[in-house]
């Protein structure tokens, strides 16, 4: 199969991809000032939230909605690469490296947890032991235990990414110039492309792939319930922890969406990035869509039928409550609207139609990830945590943003959205040892009166 | 290791219409036999009609026992034939061509099996016909439509319905081979049954599309029965350990994992049989496991989350029920045997792809998934009726009866015997879908390793 055509496909895609390291889009320099100026402004409003201390509990609601949305999102991102590679999908091989680079906006959603984690109230509250799952455990476990897995997922992507990276960082060193190629050298760690280099490699890719699966489900466990769920006295929602982590995949695949968007957009990767790659990933939507309202009936509908009155203030509080219309929001940005328009197979085709619908998702969930958060954090006082439920009159009444909020939330999405770009700098918007493994495995060739797709499937 | 032979089409019915044109061996004393344990059955269940529930061990406070439990487990075991047969369709996995039948056809009989547990455990099944239509005009007596025991018969019936269909749409080209090969009476039914069926390109377009679109229905369809069984239980906030909002997906990927593993049962059991070897190979019993490592641990962490949020309240009673169910005799017993047979000893060899590859390994750890997953419905349906309540002024401990025993044992024989009822006289294994997978697969040479390849159609 090794063609002189094939060689020189391959080399055209190396150097094309490695470009897009050095060549950067249109007015990048300004994108990334303006990105820049709004980061600093966010670290600014996080000092200032600092400043004021940590005494009020509801003023740190909309932060913890906020760290909770860069979590489930960017966090999330890296499974769109994980989960098909494991289940040997030759469409994800374009899009892997975008899904993986989101790991590193792990660094900023850690760094900006800490300052959450020290607001957490801590498990002993006016001498008595407030519900949580860490029932027996020391003061102070559920801070220690998730700045402990928060990091650890973040070094886990990083780890993720490097390590899908050596090939590419290898032909950085063979194609690159500057200090790329003294970093590919350094960092490819002598990758020549032996047979027992791949094998090492593509075995640290399944590890960590799982790994990091396993990790992302920690964190999400252990962020939706210590800092919503056990907030709010007498809520007891076993599936609120496979929410999260659900709605966290619907909100990466979106992120994913978008991205691949721009990639082609303002990166030129057309000839890389597809419309299977978007098909497919469309498909992925529409059952996380749906999956949002199984989840949330499946929870909704034993509140309902239970009665009890922990049952019925859960109902009242977080759904026809204060933030009714932030529920509604919620409802059909994340489930109503993306199901009606994905339902529909051109749509799916549609690669502007799918962004749009990404930009929906994200605000969906982002409601969402407000109603709960803003909601527990300003229900949370040390009078009420230890009753059998929250009364009516304790209730929280709506609270808008402040602006504060606001200049956090903006500057911790841009500076999120600043350290991906940086890092598009650094590792190729598409992973050239993939593509060039799609050329070699996938070939169009004619089948009786039509042309069909063959494609290699390696053990 | 490439596993795959190509096959001519002659050789494929032949090999595959083994067991419908003449009668194996094994077969009439295995009928035999089922068919003893069938007929027996059949009469205990009319001696328990005659005499009354009080044959069996139910008794107050445990009016849900072992038919119950049974019920929930066949219900479970029906989930083989849709996730097997219209999650892998829709996904395009090359790998579920030679198991959808019996998946599909597992479905229906067990459904058709379960159906049978709610109206026995009525005790005078002729009085079912209440629930259905109003009881009594004249006092205004109506069937509850609100109670989930009432959304059960309708559930299950859909899923049946759309079940059968399914079955019988996949089953038409297969019926039309059999038709051109009979003779006599045979010819007669198979002619009927086969609808016309000349296999031209609009037939062919219609069966595709019917499938495709049989398979998306029956998705929700699939989702709902389950999760509405497991409301049976959840919306009943009287019963420690019932109420729990993840119970819907717990039974549904718990359903899937004992429906999978039971697949793998029969796999092996038709590869032993009817010596197909050539289409029931080590790797469908590799896929297969890896999709059930999978799914073992989504369920083992639903079992950890639903285990976790019952203690989490700190209610009295909630925790007195799970030391009852955990560390109180013989129910700690049956808790060990549930936890290492439904996770740690099978997922334990899955891992590794030696075993995986091993089809005794896997016929036995199949087999012990679903004593782990039966076992699972009894912890959860027993246990919390059987605790000691306080104002509870008759007790009796359960212990099932053996015309229960017997009538667990007979649910199985009764499942065998349908299905090699079946196999008699239809093929196991879907000739169209063999002869498909010969055409859509090959290999091709890349360097030195030989590939499997698949064939698409160009997007």
């Amino acid at each position: 199969m090794a063609t002189q055509t094939n060689i020189a496909k391959y080399s055209k895609a190396t150097s094309e991809l490695i470009g897009t390291t050095t060549i950067a889009p249109k007015k990048i320099k300004l994108i990334i000032m303006i990105l820049s100026i709004l980061s600093i402004l966010g670290i600014v409003g996080i000092v200032l939230k600092i400043l004021n201390g940590f005494e009020d509990k509801s003023a740190w609601g909309y932060y913890a909605a906020t760290i909770s949305f860069l979590l489930t999102t960017a966090a999330a991102a890296p499974m769109v690469a994980i989960a098909p590679t494991i289940a040997k999908a030759d469409w994800v091989r374009p899009i892997t490296r975008i899904a993986s680079l989101f790991s590193v906006v792990g660094i900023v959603t850690a760094l900006a947890s800490i300052p959450l984690i020290f607001a957490l109230p801590p498990l002993i509250v006016d001498e008595t032991r407030r519900r949580s799952i860490w029932f027996e455990a020391t003061n102070y476990s559920p801070h220690v235990w998730f700045a402990l897995s928060i990091f650890g997922l973040t070094l886990c992507g990083l780890g993720l990414l490097y390590s899908s990276s050596i090939p590419d960082l290898a032909a950085m060193r063979d194609h690159g110039t500057g200090w790329r190629k003294k970093m590919g050298k350094s960092l490819s760690r002598g990758f020549i492309g032996t047979d027992g280099q791949w094998k090492s490699l593509k075995m640290r890719i399944g590890m960590m792939g799982t790994f990091y699966f396993l990790m992302l489900m920690f964190v999400n466990f252990l962020f939706s319930i210590d800092f919503a769920l056990s907030l709010v006295a007498g809520w007891k929602d076993a599936i609120f922890p496979m929410y999260h982590a659900m709605t966290s995949l619907q909100s990466g695949i979106a992120i994913c969406i978008l991205a691949m968007f721009f990639a082609r957009k303002y990166w030129g990767m057309e000839n890389y990035i597809k419309v299977p790659q978007f098909w497919a990933l469309s498909k992925l939507q529409l059952a996380t869509t749906v999956l949002w309202f199984y989840f949330f009936y499946s929870a909704f509908i034993v509140f309902w039928y239970g009665r009890s009155a922990s049952d019925q203030m859960v109902i009242n509080l977080l759904i026809i409550g204060p933030y009714l219309p932030v529920f509604l929001g919620a409802f059909f940005l994340e489930f109503f609207v993306p199901w009606w328009i994905l339902v529909w197979n051109p749509v799916r085709k549609s690669i502007p139609a799918l962004a749009v619908v990404a930009c929906l998702v994200l605000v969906g969930v982002l409601l969402d990830r407000i109603r709960i958060f803003v909601i527990s954090w300003s229900t949370y006082s040390n009078e009420v945590i230890h009753k059998k439920f929250v009364p009516e009159e304790n209730f929280p009444q709506f609270m808008a943003p402040s602006v504060a909020d606001i200049i956090v939330f903006i500057g911790l999405v841009s500076l999120s959205a600043l350290i991906f770009i940086l890092s598009t700098r650094i590792f190729p918007l598409v992973s050239v040892w993939e593509t060039h493994q799609s050329l070699l495995l996938t070939k169009v060739v004619k089948y009786v009166r039509t042309h069909v797709i063959a494609i290699g499937k390696p053990d | 290791m490439q596993q795959r032979r190509k096959l001519s089409q002659k050789q494929i019915n032949q090999e595959l219409l083994s067991g419908n044109l003449k009668t194996p061996k094994w077969y009439i004393p295995t009928m035999l036999f089922l068919g003893f344990f069938v007929v027996t059955g059949f009469a205990v269940i009319l001696y328990m009609f005659n005499t009354g529930l009080g044959v069996t061990g139910l008794s107050r406070p445990v009016y849900w026992g072992l038919f119950i439990t049974t019920f929930v487990f066949w219900v479970g075991i029906s989930h083989a034939g849709i996730m097997i047969s219209a999650i892998l369709r829709l996904t395009q996995a090359e790998w579920r061509r030679p198991v959808t039948r019996a998946a599909e056809l597992l479905t229906v009989f067990s459904l058709l099996t379960a159906l049978f547990f709610p109206l026995m455990h009525a005790g005078r099944p002729w009085r079912i016909v209440y629930w259905l239509m109003p009881y009594d005009f004249a006092r205004g007596i109506w069937p509850n439509i609100r109670s989930p025991l009432f959304w059960d018969p309708i559930a299950i019936g859909t899923y049946l319905t759309g079940s059968t269909l399914f079955l019988y749409v996949a089953l038409i080209p297969d019926l039309a081979v059999l038709r051109d090969r009979t003779t006599g009476w045979q010819k007669v039914i198979y002619t009927i049954l086969a609808l016309g069926w000349r296999g031209n390109p609009r037939q062919w377009l219609l069966q595709t599309v019917a499938g495709i679109l049989l398979s998306a229905l029956m998705l929700p369809i699939f989702v709902s029965v389950h999760s509405i069984v497991s409301w049976d239980f959840a919306i009943t906030p009287s019963v420690e350990g019932w109420h729990s909002t993840i119970f819907a997906p717990y039974f549904v990927i718990g359903a899937v994992h004992s429906g999978v593993s039971a697949v793998v049962t029969m796999m092996a059991l038709m590869r032993w049989l009817w010596k197909w070897n050539n289409h029931i190979r080590p790797e469908h019993f590799d896929a297969l496991a890896r999709l059930l490592i999978v799914v073992a641990t989504a369920w083992l962490g639903c079992t950890f989350l639903e285990l976790i949020f019952s203690v989490y309240g700190r209610e009295a009673p909630e925790i007195a029920l799970r030391e009852l169910q955990i560390f109180t005799w013989p129910w700690n017993l049956l808790f060990m045997i549930f936890l290492f047979t439904g996770y740690i000893i099978p997922v334990g060899f899955w891992v590794f792809k030696k075993a995986r590859n091993n089809i005794v390994i896997m016929f036995w750890t199949s087999i012990l998934v679903n004593v782990g997953m039966w076992l699972e419905r009894f912890l959860i349906i027993v246990p919390g009726l059987a605790r000691k309540q306080p104002f509870t002024f008759t007790w009796e401990a359960y212990t099932p009866s053996l015309v229960e025993w017997y009538i667990l044992v007979w649910s199985f024989a009764w499942v065998s015997f349908l299905m090699l009822l079946f196999a008699r006289f239809f093929p196991l294994i879907p000739l169209f879908e063999t002869k498909e997978s010969q055409v859509f697969t090959s290999e091709t040479k890349i360097g030195r390793a030989t590939v499997p390849v698949i064939y698409r159609e160009e997007d």
